[in-house]
């Protein structure tokens, strides 16, 4: 039995990678590993932030099915609980807040890590890529030559793409070398323009856009470390490792910055690859997949028994994939701010069409990512699809209420 | 103390004073209250309040204490004996309907279908979901029936529209950036008030130099070497046995023996930019 690792990277955008098609060289080892991946080139995020996408991630369920509450409901069936009752060693690493201890994502876990008693930096709340690898070698160090050694399930998480976008001057220099701002020119564009959602100059939403790559560089770095990890410990021949993102970010294209609650493509659309010694050669699925699939694909490596509280459907065998939709639903915030007046947001798409629904002003958009993959042209009034497409979605909106 | 010691502390004091002194411009002593826990800082703020009202010739507004269940009998003991001094008719808010259910034990489990309306209104609104939950000061539900709701239900019978609060600056990193006057917009089961506080730029030594050089009444428990106060089960002792001014205050974290999870995670999430 191999082990599976998770490695999830927070705020990633599918258009920077290499191997979808990005032109930049944002990353290069991501790329290089390509040759035995399978790669999904449909993969959906089931909400725009992490509240909102590790449930789907991690307890193959959505966000608003316990209702609006921040913390990760017992309800929920964590893939960490599931495993360890089998008997798998669970090991989970990150730094996002929002995954803590407080908020009840340790459950299941042998080992967990959410950084919190450690001290962070005062501009990057986090600690970082290297910080992180520097926890899983520890515990790998000292797991592998255990006497109770037996195939476990390693979630990773990477936090340095999120904002505030402060890149160290290596990755910079690799992005655009003429970009001269210190870390507080940095801070303040965070703090100005980013935290204002503040798109007016388009010129600095661009140079915010590079300071992103540079992160997005940088973690990539941290990648490839984490594989020279497993391999330093020969476990990765014997390892599957998935890889994702929990949702992408905007730059403008919806009129806003960050990830707020929002349904479009720069957020929703996420990379997803599953690694394997065993292929050899890349491979590409066009299959509509989400978040909620992966917990069940995990259950499905480790040889277990479907579960029936996971909504998703196990990847694996590919062939056996369903035709379906992808479905997410979030709080429809448009700031840094959720209000309480802040009301859900739902989305759902199948084959190329992509309908959302907002609550709070009841308005219905739909788009043909195929001729609008922009989506900047609200066929809901003009399609003869419309109809159909609500009538999919509405039965999702009533759970809620 | 010496003279440049002093001559800091009338400086902290007058500014403090300035503070108040702009309240009661802004608003009449009789829709105001001020916070009491008992607690060093929460003291020294109604000390002070106390000193311009006598020095201005103002009504005290009221002060409310909220008895959360879990409370320290040392505690308890100093507000009433600190009451009388200063001839305060102290008010103790409680939720009673919260204690009823639990029969007034810790961790005995609380239905949610026994709380009142209220009380299962706000649940609701918090998003708790769950139909049962144990009794505890600190913990999600509980701390929010027992001091939110309680605070809240206060503000809207009273009609108060500005809570004196004792909240310092070098408490935690995420208070850093905070201003003396912040209005909380109300909303569902939440009335609309402004809050201040007067002692924002305390630090911890501040307050106790100032608690020495005034001769204020503190709680007995900063002796055994508690540094900060909360709920009786969720609060430890900084360096057991050492007074809380004798220990090295700005080396070490003040509320290391309070729960921090929630603070560290919210302060962190202020930096990423929600919340």
């Amino acid at each position: 039995m191999k082990n599976v690792i998770l490695l999830t990277i927070d705020t990633l955008r599918k258009d920077v990678l290499g191997c979808y098609g990005n032109k930049d060289k944002l990353t290069p080892f991501i790329d290089s590993l390509q040759d035995k991946c399978i790669k999904f080139t449909n993969a959906h995020s089931t909400g725009p932030y992490t509240q909102a996408s590790f449930p789907g991630i991690l307890t193959s369920s959505y966000y608003l099915e316990y209702g609006k509450q921040k913390k990760c409901s017992p309800k929920r069936t964590l893939i960490s609980e599931v495993l360890n009752k089998s008997g798998i060693t669970t090991a989970g690493f990150h730094s996002n807040p929002y995954l803590c201890d407080y908020f009840g994502w340790n459950r299941g876990w042998d080992v967990f890590y959410d950084s919190m008693q450690d001290e962070v930096s005062d501009t990057v709340p986090y600690i970082k890529g290297d910080g992180i690898n520097h926890k899983v070698d520890q515990w790998l160090s000292s797991y592998i030559k255990s006497d109770n050694y037996r195939p476990f399930f390693l979630w990773t998480h990477y936090m340095d793409i999120h904002e505030p976008y402060i890149p160290a001057r290596e990755y910079l220099d690799k992005v655009d070398p003429s970009i001269d701002l210190s870390e507080d020119e940095m801070l303040n564009l965070f703090k100005e323009v980013i935290l204002k959602r503040d798109i007016s100059n388009q010129k600095i939403v661009k140079l915010l856009k590079k300071l992103y790559d540079a992160e997005v560089r940088e973690t990539d770095d941290y990648v490839r470390d984490f594989f020279r990890i497993l391999e330093k410990y020969d476990i990765l021949k014997d390892s599957v490792i998935i890889i994702t993102a929990d949702h992408g970010d905007e730059f403008g294209e919806h009129g806003g910055l960050s990830h707020d609650g929002k349904m479009y493509s720069e957020i929703i659309n996420i990379p997803l690859f599953i690694y394997s010694n065993n292929h050899t050669q890349s491979e590409a699925c066009d299959k509509l997949v989400s978040h909620i699939d992966i917990s069940p694909t995990i259950i499905y490596l480790f040889g277990l028994e479907p579960l029936k509280a996971f909504k998703g459907h196990s990847l694996f065998p590919l062939e056996n994939y369903p035709q379906k939709g992808v479905y997410g639903e979030a709080i429809g915030k448009t700031s840094s701010h959720e209000k309480e007046t802040d009301e859900p947001i739902y989305f759902y798409q199948e084959d190329e069409l992509r309908i959302i629904y907002r609550e709070n002003d009841q308005s219905w958009e739909m788009y043909d990512l195929n001729r609008d993959p922009q989506e900047l042209n609200n066929l809901i009034n003009t399609s003869a699809k419309s109809e159909d497409m609500k009538k999919k979605l509405i039965p999702q909106i009533n759970r809620w209420q | 103390m010496n003279e440049e010691m002093k001559k800091k502390n009338r400086e902290l004091i007058e500014k403090s004073k300035k503070i108040v002194r702009d309240t009661f411009v802004k608003f009449q002593p009789s829709e105001s209250a001020i916070t009491w826990t008992g607690g060093k800082d929460s003291t020294t703020n109604l000390w002070l309040i106390r000193q311009v009202c006598l020095e201005e010739n103002i009504d005290l507004p009221q002060v409310i204490t909220i008895d959360e269940g879990d409370a320290f009998p040392e505690i308890t003991d100093f507000l009433i004996r600190a009451s009388h001094k200063w001839h305060i008719d102290l008010k103790w808010l409680c939720n009673f309907d919260v204690l009823k259910c639990c029969q007034s034990h810790l961790n005995n489990t609380i239905k949610i279908e026994d709380l009142n309306e209220r009380n299962q209104a706000e649940l609701k609104r918090i998003d708790f979901e769950l139909s049962s939950f144990p009794f505890e000061a600190e913990s999600y539900a509980g701390n929010h029936l027992m001091k939110t709701v309680v605070l809240n239900q206060f503000i809207e019978e009273n009609n108060i529209k500005l809570l004196f609060m004792a909240l310092r600056r070098d408490e935690q990193a995420a208070r850093r950036h905070d201003e003396y006057f912040t209005k909380h917009e109300g909303g569902y089961l939440m009335p609309e008030h402004t809050r201040v506080s007067p002692i924002l730029h305390f630090t911890e030594r501040d307050i106790w130099e100032n608690i020495k050089l005034h001769n204020i009444p503190y709680c007995p428990l900063y002796k055994l070497g508690y540094r900060s106060l909360g709920a009786r089960t969720a609060s430890n002792p900084g360096e057991v046995g050492i007074p809380a001014w004798e220990q090295d205050l700005e080396n070490t974290p003040e509320r290391a023996g309070r729960r921090q999870d929630k603070e560290k995670a919210m302060e962190r999430l202020r930096k990423l930019g929600y919340m």
